[in-house]
């Protein structure tokens, strides 16, 4: 993709007196996207996105240039905005040398092997199951898949330097139903750190009848209740909440520029003694896997809060250096167009040892959750809502009708201090976070867990 | 000079399709600079420099239409770009549809473009944001921290081209300040934050901006959450036109030929109350989403898509337009190269009544006032249902009392339009999107 040398004489313009660190960061991205609505395929898109993002460290001062003239010209025009104005001109030399991932994540059918026409295939089968599983009331079915193959270099002054191509690929349905003047949706998306393979792991008829079979449910639905009621998390349901009850918060920016909720409480008690919070960017096929981070630091496990007590947050090159400690491997970007930043990978929360039945079982009047949507958070609060893609009343301790259009909404640590149960299951979800602008891959999972209260935002009134 | 260079390349790419067996065939070149500034503590934190160029592709094959882009802008780049493109076009459906704009005569003139922006140095914006942050601090002590004090700007140059004969470039400049800050008292921190985008230079109020972020953070302070209850409610410019945003897909034709609008099958009839006026404005003067033709060349316009509560029509691109059998309204938008036109808004906005916030205030006598919303992106554009966190202010006697957190509000966007009692004289655009202060006749307030 790019020439070692040229790399070298990059960083040897930018690494000068007073600058403490500097990178390039070059990306090759190729994509490919299907659609598919009214039963027709309406669009293919392929293309290709390339270029780099050099950034200049002096001090607690960062300079960042991004171009995509990948030519050495190119780049050294980028080096040259990038460059500290007030070094001292002292140029110190560097030599990469190669490092070597610790971990392996494993693709078996490259995005570029397989022939369009297979990939139109499976949205075309998604398509077909979803009209028959959801029948008469089905208005309409829109099938996505993607998949990228990201290639990167990444190069620093400290002398590493990093090749690796990371694959992903998604699939999603989206079924819409009406019937007189009620229309609802189903959605049902899955997605890997993986290739072609996603669609072998995951049917995509099944996908497909999952969304339907949602949005027809959802047109018997009745209004979510309205208030704070005891509520029980199925693992099916992902981990929508725990990214944002406590995963952004644990971001190190955040935490440093005083704006999270968790800053200033390692070593203290942030949640019940039942929850433990990892976030793993090693485990394999996940949506929000990698070897490196976007910083070119090797992904590892990170035990962010271990049986309640705060142990760690996430951090990225940069708030490391803050601290004087060495990055966990959190530094992500979207592209070579933004800037690395504290971000979560795969983040859960371990299981336990209690049963999942058990936990509907104890509840008077409540709601399970079984599919959660989107979410956000305000760190410096700690507040919190998330979106209930599939919920039902507990009456009396069995499981009630479906209802919808409720979030939940709660404070991060008040609600991680009242998880009373954690299930020994464990479901994942994917998403794409956002932050400052930028989205990444990501998945988030948990066990069934039972919560003592939370909000819920219905319209439903007693 | 440049111009007419960027203009060439663009052409360029078209001829080169037509050479490789797509005869009907449409580019789209970008090119984008952006400048970005973030201060803390009076010490610049982030300097950013972005050049971005790349092309977009549609060929259009026995009636199949394929779409390729890449930032390889030399000939054998340009040249995969096409085969993938034709390629891609071999696994679409045939849709006779499809097509290209013709060159109109007249596009709209438009004064999108700052000269001004380039004499701008770079010390003078560091100043700039650095100003906004200091207006923050003096507002009030318990302003404690400065999460971002940002200031930035771009340039972005456009051609469109096609095998029809459109052959068409502008150039746009935007400039913006964003502030976001928490306030601190008694263990209570609060967030703050305002923005503002404009076309010039000269038009940006970082002292506004300052001030306005601080207000915000320091009357939540002591926020508490209210009774589960149904009220009247109030929801300020930055909410509202958040709210509209999620209505936008609905407007869309290509959504109501879909059976995925709210409005589908509706034109003519009644779907807000009688104080709405919802309009689309692509060549609005000063307006952030002005341009002089949309992402496939074809001339921007103002619609009006709600007038007194009854829906007048629908948002086109060429492709759907043809569909219905009626004209584009000059909104097939990118959201860049990478992109196909697809129909989206412009300058979306509702359009201000005559009554001050303060005096809808006094009118509405008590209920709550949202000031911000959580969860706005989960919120179901074709079912119309939302339930947002929402944080705000208490309303009684006729103004602000006490501030709010940690509530849900939920409701049917559907039921929200035909809702609406007042319209408030003070619109406000956040980014493409504006609303004046509007105020909900009755809404489900979730809290203890």
């Amino acid at each position: 993709m790019i020439d070692k040398q040229v790399l070298e004489e990059v960083l040897d313009t930018v690494y000068t007196g007073g600058v403490h660190f500097a990178d390039v960061f070059v990306e090759n991205r190729k994509a490919t996207g299907i659609s598919c609505e009214k039963g027709k395929i309406e669009r293919v898109h392929t293309g290709v996105d390339t270029g780099a993002g050099i950034r200049v460290v002096s001090g607690d001062s960062t300079s960042y240039a991004y171009t995509n003239d990948l030519t050495r010209e190119g780049l050294m025009e980028a080096a040259k905005i990038a460059a500290s104005e007030k070094n001292d001109k002292k140029n110190l030399s560097v030599n990469l040398t190669k490092v070597e991932p610790s971990v392996s994540l494993d693709i078996e059918k490259m995005p570029e092997q397989i022939n369009t026409g297979d990939k139109v295939s499976v949205v075309q089968a998604g398509d077909s199951a979803a009209r028959e599983a959801g029948g008469d009331v089905i208005r309409q079915v829109m099938v996505v898949f993607g998949d990228v193959v990201q290639g990167i270099v990444i190069a620093n002054s400290k002398g590493d330097y990093i090749e690796d191509e990371r694959v992903r690929t998604r699939y999603m349905v989206q079924a819409v139903a009406a019937e007189g003047e009620i229309i609802q949706t189903g959605y049902e998306p899955v997605g890997g750190y993986c290739g072609f393979e996603l669609l072998n792991m995951f049917s995509p008829e099944e996908v497909g009848r999952k969304a339907a079979r949602r949005a027809r449910a959802m047109l018997e639905a009745r209004p979510a209740p309205a208030g704070k009621m005891p509520v029980v998390l199925s693992s099916e349901a992902g981990g929508t909440m725990i990214h944002e009850a406590c995963g952004h918060g644990l971001e190190a920016d955040l935490v440093q520029k005083g704006i999270s909720v968790y800053a200033g409480k390692i070593g203290q008690k942030v949640a019940s003694e039942k929850v433990t919070v990892v976030d793993d960017p090693t485990l394999k096929g996940k949506y929000g896997s990698y070897r490196f981070d976007d910083e070119g630091v090797k992904a590892r496990p990170v035990t962010l809060i271990e049986n309640g007590i705060l142990k760690d947050y996430m951090y990225d090159r940069l708030t490391a250096r803050k601290e004087d400690r060495e990055s966990n491997g959190h530094g992500r970007r979207e592209s070579y167009q933004d800037k690395p930043i504290p971000r979560m990978g795969n983040t859960y929360i371990v299981p336990g040892r209690d049963d999942p039945e058990k936990m509907i079982e104890e509840v008077n009047k409540g709601l399970l959750v079984k599919k959660m949507g989107g979410g956000q958070v305000d760190t410096t609060t700690g507040d919190f809502v998330f979106d209930v893609a599939e919920g039902y009343l507990i009456e009396n301790g069995t499981v009630g009708p479906m209802v919808r259009g409720a979030t939940l909404t709660g404070n991060g640590p008040e609600v991680l201090q009242k998880v009373s149960m954690v299930g020994k299951d464990l479901g994942f979800t994917i998403g794409t976070c956002g932050k400052d602008g930028q989205g990444v891959p990501v998945s988030d999972a948990q066990p069934t867990m039972a919560v003592e209260e939370l909000v819920v935002g219905g319209t439903g009134h007693d | 000079m440049r111009k007419q260079g960027f203009l060439r390349r663009a052409e360029d790419a078209v001829d080169i399709a037509k050479k490789l067996g797509a005869p009907v065939a449409e580019s789209y070149l970008s090119s984008a600079r952006e400048f970005t500034v973030e201060v803390r503590d009076k010490q610049v934190e982030t300097l950013k420099l972005a050049d971005e160029t790349g092309l977009g592709l549609r060929v259009l094959v026995d009636g199949k239409i394929g779409f390729s882009y890449t930032t390889d802008l030399g000939k054998d780049g340009v040249e995969a770009a096409v085969k993938e493109a034709v390629a891609n076009a071999g696994n679409t459906a045939p849709d006779e549809n499809r097509g290209f704009p013709r060159p109109f005569s007249e596009y709209p003139m438009l004064n999108i473009h700052d000269p001004q922006l380039s004499n701008v140095t770079k010390e003078e914006k560091i100043n700039l944001a650095k100003s906004m942050e200091e207006d923050a601090l003096a507002y009030d002590p318990r302003i404690k921290i400065i999460e971002t004090s940002a200031y930035q700007d771009g340039e972005i140059e456009i051609a469109v081209c096609n095998s029809t004969g459109v052959s068409l470039t502008y150039r746009g400049t935007y400039c913006g300040v964003h502030l976001s800050l928490v306030a601190n008292e008694n263990e209570d921190n609060q967030t703050g934050f305002a923005l503002d985008f404009a076309l010039k230079y000269k038009d940006l109020d970082p002292s506004f901006v300052g001030n306005k972020a601080a207000r915000r953070a320091v009357r939540m302070l002591g926020a508490c959450p209210v009774k589960t209850q149904k009220v009247p409610v109030v929801f300020e410019p930055h909410v509202a036109s958040g709210i509209l945003g999620v209505l936008g897909p609905s407007f869309s034709g290509e959504a109501v030929q879909k059976g995925r609008s709210l409005f589908a099958g509706k034109k003519g009839q009644r779907i807000a109350s009688d104080k709405v006026n919802i309009i689309d404005d692509g060549t609005m003067a000063g307006g952030i989403a002005s341009s002089p033709f949309d992402g496939e060349g074809y001339p921007t316009s103002r619609s009006t898509l709600v007038q007194g509560g009854t829906l007048q029509g629908y948002l086109h691109n060429t492709y759907t337009a043809s569909l219905e059998g009626t004209a584009s309204t000059g909104n097939g938008t990118r959201n860049s190269f990478k992109s196909t036109p697809e129909v989206g808004t412009t300058n979306f906005f509702i359009e201000p009544g005559d009554i001050g916030p303060d005096d809808l205030l006094k009118n509405v006598g008590s209920g709550f006032y949202v000031t911000e919303v959580m969860g706005l992106h989960t919120a179901n554009p074709i079912s119309g249902d939302f339930s947002l966190g929402a944080n705000g202010l208490w309303i009684e006697n006729g103004s602000l009392a006490k501030p709010v957190k940690g509530v849900a509000l939920a409701g049917n966007l559907v039921h929200l339009l035909k809702g609406v009692e007042e319209v408030g004289n003070d619109l406000q655009f956040f980014g493409g999107k504006g609303s004046p202060t509007i105020v909900v006749s009755e809404m489900s307030v979730s809290g203890d």
